[in-house]
């Protein structure tokens, strides 16, 4: 070196040249200032109880970063690359390879969706605070140091903690189908990739699914029995791509109700969030979102996931969508399931809409899922009564809230139980010829049966099962049954099928795997 | 070769103590890489939100010219005080082996700094952030005075690597020699008896990630000017590895060569870092 100023003007070129280098790595369009940031988790003394004590699940969970983390960089890096890279080559390594050995910490997965992450960090921050909140109250249910009360106070905080980034929160107000299934571009991706949207599903049914071993179980060797027999119900569904994974997206308060009768606005936190996880990746999978749009998409999709008012539906609704969609359709329950898997009643990746509009007279209740519109944040009529541990939930703000479509106001204040659904046909619910009486008793059926403790707790005894299969309401022969919805249009005018009467979900298994206190860590993923 | 381990002892009972004193149970992300840990160049985010991130023994080997050994432990502690703003505070303790029979030990100034992460790296700009560093001149190692340094920080990610901008000035006149231990802020390690801090630093560092195995491989090279004049530029070269071994531990380790001047020669980083928060100074604690 002849000198520090020379020293000094090499490094200045130097510096100059390496930003040249990183400024030419962007694109020219219109800066995107993003100021989205990353807070810490909750601290508690639960903090990676799951992780220690059920580590085969846990890391099972690491894996999945992977898939939707590689899911949404193919889809946006190779808009014109062959389905079988996703449908082949990725999915064979994630279910061959990663489930069977997955990462033994969460993954960081900036580094593997590079792009994706640059596209909409806003996004990515949104699910990377929605997992947290997943992850941070299996924590809560699996520590065994804390009561029940302890258990419910702390789930609260955690909630609470979550919401107090509205930047990131996804909203405890339930969206309706509308927001995930009724956009220009939606459904392409569950369309063009039926076995990775299949396996996208099983993830949402297993991480919305593990929380009712947890919450149900009585012991921990219950709950360790009934994590590991979940996660051995997610492989099943694996098995036999895609006719084994879930036709629909799986939704919290049928998959897990115990879990959503008990924290629903955590459950609805969740559902948005799946909800989203589904639109992103319509987006992205879209060639009608040109590639300079996609950010833009991603981003009115995430404020509208964020906000209080925009497709909101009440509670009462959302939960009455989830029974009504069938949990058979969304890979079943996840606890005392049978050994087979689930019977779906609906096309692999048919929407709510389709399902519905498939009933007769039915037709405008596109995206509205059977519910009423948020009111003053009351529930409609013909809900199930808000369970009461819904009680305390924090509806403020959704009065006057917004529509979907115009299509839904049309069915404020629409009673399912009344006469008003005479005429109706639905496969598995033909009602022609109910009269005054037995549409009320209908309806207190229907309301009793929406329960679904007391609906676990018929279908679990066998001769009430065969009670409710044989009777006959309104002497017209009109056999009713739970499955509401149908294939497709095609059949909707089929009677009732009585396969759809077996709420396979609601049945003790079999056999119990005697499981309980077993190594997970030892546990071949 | 002279060095002492009995002296260096000490040193050690710092790092054991900083490890027992380590019971913190929280996510620590070896994708987020720190001055020093391994390499000298850092990226461009700060410590997450409401986060303590104590780098505990964090273990400097140097060795010299001539044989001339230094042992530095540099512990830290960093605070998300801020959306993407830290905090850090860190008091490197030194040994130095002057040779002959002669060594220095102790606290080689505090170093108080200040990180703000600009903007999170979209398709059209890359991260950007913040750095201003005070050294203030606390123990029988550290400096006469009170230096103040800023640095420039630019990360931008591609498929297949990371890259990482550093450019760094340090303010104050330079007619001192002052001793300071080197892989943080304003100062880097130097020749014998007396550690000199960096006028300018400027440099770039590489890293691939193995995201299934929670591993971060670095490279860095980077030149300093000295803050005495007489002292030539010198250049670096640095590698190293960052791994998670658990949600709440990292460790790093890494290796480099000082290329030139009268420090020539290789120095060997080893460290660990555990996060953690409290509760009470979370959101909604009080009520």
């Amino acid at each position: 070196m002849k000198s520090p100023m020379k020293a000094s003007l090499r490094m200045l070129t130097v510096m100059v040249a390496s930003g040249v280098l990183i400024a030419a790595g962007a694109s020219p369009a219109s800066a995107q200032w993003s100021t989205s940031y990353e807070q810490f988790y909750m601290p508690g003394s639960f903090n990676w109880a799951f992780r220690d004590t059920y580590p085969a699940a846990d890391r099972l969970f690491n894996a999945f970063d992977y898939g939707h983390a590689i899911l949404y960089e193919k889809l946006y890096t190779s808009p014109g690359a062959p389905v079988s890279v996703l449908e082949g080559t990725e999915y064979d390594f994630i279910t061959k390879k990663l489930l069977v050995n997955p990462p033994h910490v969460p993954l960081e997965e900036s580094a593997i969706e590079v792009a994706y992450a640059k596209l909409a960090p806003e996004a990515k921050a949104m699910f990377d605070w929605a997992h947290l909140l997943h992850r941070q109250i299996y924590d809560v249910w699996s520590d065994d140091r804390l009561s029940s009360a302890q258990k419910d106070a702390q789930v609260a905080k955690l909630v609470t903690y979550y919401k107090s980034r509205p930047d990131l929160a996804f909203s405890s107000v339930p969206k309706s189908m509308e927001l995930m299934e009724g956009q220009y571009y939606s459904t392409t991706f569950r369309t063009k990739y039926p076995k990775f949207n299949g396996l996208i599903w099983a993830y949402h049914w297993l991480q919305v699914g593990l929380y009712e071993p947890l919450v149900t179980g009585k012991t921990q060797a219950d709950r360790q029995t009934g994590i590991l027999a979940a996660v051995t119900r997610f492989k099943q569904m694996l098995e036999s791509p895609p006719d084994g994974m879930p036709r629909i997206m799986p939704m919290t308060a049928a998959v897990a109700p115990t879990f959503a009768r008990r924290y629903p606005e955590a459950a609805m936190i969740f559902d948005n969030l799946h909800s989203m996880h589904d639109v992103v990746s319509d987006i992205l999978a879209s060639s009608k979102v040109p590639q300079n749009k996609k950010r833009e998409e991603i981003l009115k999709a995430a404020s509208r996931y964020r906000d209080r008012t925009s497709f909101a539906m009440t509670p009462a609704a959302w939960m009455q969508m989830a029974q009504m969609m069938g949990v058979e359709n969304m890979g079943g329950p996840s606890v005392g399931f049978l050994p087979e898997l689930p019977k779906g009643t609906v096309a692999r990746g048919s929407t709510e809409a389709m399902n519905m509009g498939s009933m007769k007279g039915m037709s405008g209740m596109s995206g509205m899922g059977h519910g009423a519109t948020l009111s003053g944040g009351t529930s409609s009529a013909s809900g199930p009564p808000a369970p009461g541990g819904m009680a305390g939930m924090d509806m403020t703000g959704t009065t006057g809230a917004k529509t979907s479509s115009g299509s839904m106001d049309s069915m404020k204040g629409m009673d399912h139980s009344s006469a008003a659904m005479s005429g109706m046909s639905m496969p598995g619910m033909a009602m022609a010829g109910m009269d005054g009486s037995s549409g009320a008793m209908m309806a207190m059926h229907k309301r009793m049966m929406a329960d679904p403790v007391i609906r676990a707790r018929m279908m679990a005894d066998p001769e009430m099962r065969r009670m409710m299969e044989r009777v006959q309401i309104g002497g017209a022969g009109a056999t009713m049954t739970h499955s509401h919805t149908t294939a497709s249009p095609k059949k909707a005018a089929t009677p009732a099928r009585k396969t759809s009467t077996k709420p396979a979900q609601m049945k003790k298994p079999a056999k119990k795997v005697p499981m309980a206190g077993m190594d997970h860590s030892k546990m071949k993923m | 070769m002279k060095l002492q381990f009995g002296r260096a002892g000490g040193l050690f009972a710092v790092l054991a103590f900083a490890s027992v004193a380590s019971r913190a149970s929280a996510q620590t992300d070896y994708y987020n890489t720190d001055a020093g840990r391994p390499v000298q160049i850092e990226d461009a985010y700060a410590t997450e939100r409401y986060a303590f991130e104590m780098k505990l023994a964090p273990v400097r080997l140097e060795r010299t010219r001539g044989g001339v050994y230094s042992w530095a432990v540099e512990p830290e502690l960093a605070y998300g005080i801020l959306p993407r703003t830290h905090v850090e505070v860190e008091v490197p303790v030194a040994y130095v082996d002057l040779g002959g029979g002669r060594s220095r030990t102790g606290v080689a100034g505090v170093d108080l700094s200040l990180f703000h992460n600009l903007n999170v790296e979209t398709t059209t700009l890359p991260a950007l952030g913040l750095r201003a560093d005070f050294l203030f001149p606390v123990g029988n190692l550290g400096p006469n005075k009170t230096y103040t340094s800023v640095k420039g920080i630019a990360t931008r990610t591609y498929s297949w690597s990371r890259i990482h901008l550093n450019g760094q000035y340090t303010f104050g006149s330079n007619d001192e020699r002052s001793i300071s231990t080197g892989s943080g802020g304003s100062a880097t390690a130097s020749g014998p008896g007396g550690v000199e801090i960096s006028r300018w630093l400027a440099g770039f560092a590489l890293d691939k990630t193995l995201p299934l195995r929670a591993m971060l491989v670095t490279a860095d090279f980077f030149a300093r000017q000295p803050i005495l004049k007489e002292d030539k530029v010198d250049y670096n070269l640095g590698t190293g590895i960052r791994y998670q071994v658990v949600p709440k531990w990292a460790i790093d380790g890494g290796f480099g060569r000082r290329l030139n001047g009268p420090g020539q020669g290789w120095f060997a980083t080893f460290g660990t870092a555990y996060s953690f928060a409290l509760g009470s100074l979370m959101p909604g604690s009080g009520r």
